[in-house]
């Protein structure tokens, strides 16, 4: 839960965007399976992964700021998202042909398309993996924010015309007898679908999108006795999917999509069995009490083993100050900015197209995520861990917005902008990965600065190759390897309690 | 009194005529079977008398404010909603509420009326999928009643039910009619099972009213 909330908050907004999608899809894919509608269910996010590929190439790939490629790439996905929908409505009208012929080819179509457009681009290359494998480490505040408001609209019309939906889906015929319209409600749950898959695709890629419209549903249906509750239990088990299979994923270094995508088949299996076992007693005669309780003394325990199984416990445990001095009467470490001095970009592509948009527009060039970044805030953590009382990353940055030339001046920068407690620099010298012998090459110094006096309260670096275990982007890298360069630079990588020694 | 008439009307789709020159009455508290073999242009005409098909030629008058009560046929709902028979019936009751207002206790009211006038509370709430033929027909016919309907319009709700089941419907309706005066017109294949409860029985051959008997 550290890494989540804590100072560090390493994944803090990939949590909660990966909760939010899952937390929309499981809703709204209590239709899709009533509807029938899987296999659209399947198409549609692999349209709105094509659209955001034909987007990069499009543009290019252009990470210039000012460049305008990118900004298509959330119009890339709505657009194909949509252009499919009408296609297909279209297909359905006009030809008479049945629904799954045109959905089927809209599979094959986008499946084949996306992978096209990224193979005459090989620099949307790492993007469109990260994305196709659901991999989300890293979502911005911006993001998070546009995806929170558009689900809530979504959330809002979904309850708000949850009837109409019913009668259009359930029985459109008696609808119409009664007045109603079922065409609009059908526009407006297509229209939902729409958004949600479409931005889910840019957030989290077409596979968790698709995992979590059908599984979480089949699942509720499995279990559910009402209609109301099967919308309440398929957002419950999406919603838990969705926490706890990044926390597997971080646990046993696994993509964290999959993870929670293999999580809620797990669930559906088991909503299965326990739908059959309740069925199986209620038939043997046992009163609905008894037959529930049954049911969910066999499902606690199913979810006890699970969780035994898994070691649902925090990965990484607490570690001693090593040769950092005691700060405890100074106040919290402001981590400032660590300087670049390998003479490369060491710019790390986002698997969030969204953020790449931004970048390329010039919306916000200071947002641009480097390897420097992800040390810093991956500092932050260590130093958390370490029980170092320590400003949180994002207070950190707005506190000192600018790169330090060096240590001297990052202390003078922090005294100018009124703050007292000790600065943490951090001077990035080397950083070369050889992903053939799976090592990254590193040299980072680091100082501790009192900022009214100028004194150096500590210093130290980490030097050497650490290893790196199926790291495919720099972001994993520093993932992997930040508990062992940390551990180097902060003196306790002879503790044999952090992940590089198990290494 | 008229509650519906046609004159002359054809009914049809993409503008080419299915059914042809109708012209008949609905008149209130009347018991009406309509029969016809397969392919005669039964539903098209249910869906003009429903309103929901445009005359094609001649004229339609309703009676202001007219509610039909529409029964589908049963197989036409999917099992899979997992949706009791109150909350089927129930869809019927929240016809006047506005969409985003949820169904209050007038609204369950009316529901536990209409499923009492079908004999329809014990299983109520019971999955719909997992009820008989039989039992869905009450709720539907009870989601109908629900709508408070001066007509009920029922697409063959005896097909696929013993003949015991058959009878208890026909019985159903007829009280129905009696007790509420509301105008019950139904389509079906079994004259003889209606022989003798209904008023007037219409068949329709090849789209066109050729034989009306009382």
């Amino acid at each position: 839960m550290e890494l989540l909330f804590g100072p560090g908050m390493l994944f803090r907004n990939a949590v909660l965007g990966g909760l939010v999608v899952a937390l929309v899809c499981s809703l709204l894919g209590v239709y899709v399976v009533l509807r029938r509608l899987v296999l659209l269910g399947v198409a549609l996010p692999q349209a709105g992964a094509a659209g955001i590929a034909a987007a990069f190439w499009l543009t290019g790939h252009s990470h210039a700021p000012g460049g305008g490629g990118h900004t298509i790439a959330l119009l890339g996905s709505l657009a194909s998202t949509f252009g499919a929908l009408a296609l297909l409505v279209a297909g359905q009208r006009l030809a008479r042909s049945p629904a799954e012929w045109g959905v089927g080819a809209l599979f094959a179509i986008a499946s084949a398309a996306t992978v096209l457009f990224v193979a005459i681009d090989p620099t949307g290359d790492l993007e469109m993996t990260n994305l196709l494998r659901g991999e989300l480490l890293s979502l911005a505040d911006r993001d998070l924010v546009v995806l929170s408001v558009v689900s809530a609209v979504v959330l809002v019309l979904f309850l708000l015309f949850r009837r109409e939906i019913l009668l259009a889906s359930f029985d459109p015929e008696f609808a119409r007898t009664i007045g109603r319209e079922p065409g609009r409600a059908d526009a407006l749950l297509f229209g939902l679908f729409g958004v949600t898959i479409a931005l889910g695709v840019l957030d989290a890629g077409p596979l968790v999108v698709f995992g979590f419209l059908v599984l979480p549903a089949l699942a509720a249906l499995r279990i559910a006795p009402s209609l109301g509750a099967a919308l309440a239990i398929s957002v419950a088990i999406g919603t838990f999917c969705s926490v706890s299979g990044f926390a597997l994923a971080y646990r046993a270094d696994l993509p964290t999509g999959p993870t929670s995508v293999a999580l809620a088949a797990g669930c559906w299996l088991a909503a299965s069995l326990a739908g059959r076992l309740w069925r199986r007693v209620r038939q043997s005669g046992a009163s609905r009490a008894a037959a529930t309780a049954l049911v969910l003394v066999a499902a606690l325990g199913l979810m006890s083993g699970c969780s035994s199984f898994f070691g649902l416990k925090p990965r990484e445990e607490p570690l001693s100050r090593g040769t950092l001095p005691d700060l405890a009467a100074r106040g919290p470490v402001v981590v400032s900015r660590f300087r670049n001095d390998t003479g490369n970009s060491l710019r790390i592509p986002s698997g969030n197209p969204l953020r790449e948009m931004e970048v390329a527009i010039g919306a916000a060039e200071a947002r641009e995520w480097r390897v420097t970044d992800a040390l810093q805030q991956r500092a932050v953590h260590e130093l958390a861990r370490r029980g170092v009382a320590v400003l949180d990353f994002e207070a950190a940055r707005a506190a000192l917005p600018d790169v330090p030339t060096d240590a001297a001046n990052a202390a003078r920068t922090a005294h100018a902008a009124g703050i007292r407690t000790p600065v943490m620099f951090g001077d990035l010298r080397r950083f070369t990965v050889s992903g053939d012998d799976g090592i990254v090459v590193v040299r980072l110094d680091l100082t501790l600065i009192d900022p009214e006096s100028g004194d150096v309260l500590w210093s130290g670096k980490a030097e050497g190759p650490v290893a790196v275990k199926s790291a495919l982007t720099s972001q994993e890298v520093v993932l992997d390897a930040g508990s062992a360069i940390f551990a180097q630079a902060f003196g306790n990588d002879g503790s044999g309690s952090d992940a590089a020694k198990k290494r | 009194m008229a509650l519906l008439r046609l004159n002359d009307a054809d009914f049809g789709y993409a503008r080419e005529a299915i059914v042809h020159g109708v012209s008949l009455e609905v008149r209130a508290g009347e018991f009406v079977a309509l029969i016809g073999a397969n392919g005669s242009g039964k539903t098209t005409l249910v869906r003009g008398l429903l309103g929901l098909l445009t005359p094609l030629a001649g004229r339609v008058e309703r009676h202001d404010g007219l509610r039909i009560g529409y029964v589908p046929q049963r197989e036409t709902l999917d099992p899979l909603y997992p949706l009791s028979g109150f909350d089927v019936a129930l869809l019927g009751a929240c016809r006047d509420l506005p969409f985003w207002q949820p169904a209050g206790a007038a609204e369950r009211a009316a529901t536990r009326a209409s499923l009492d006038a079908t004999r329809a509370n014990a299983f109520a709430r019971q999955r719909y999928g997992q009820l008989s033929g039989g039992q869905r027909q009450r709720i539907l016919i009870a989601r109908a009643l629900a709508t408070q309907p001066a007509m009920l319009l029922l697409d063959e709700p005896t097909a696929g039910v013993d003949p015991e089941t058959e009878d208890a419907i026909l019985e159903m309706l007829e009280s129905l009619r009696s007790e509420h005066r509301i105008a019950v017109w139904m389509v079906t294949h079994h004259l003889h099972a209606v022989r003798g409860r209904v008023d007037r029985t219409l068949e329709l051959e090849a789209g066109r009213l050729v034989k009306e008997q009382r």
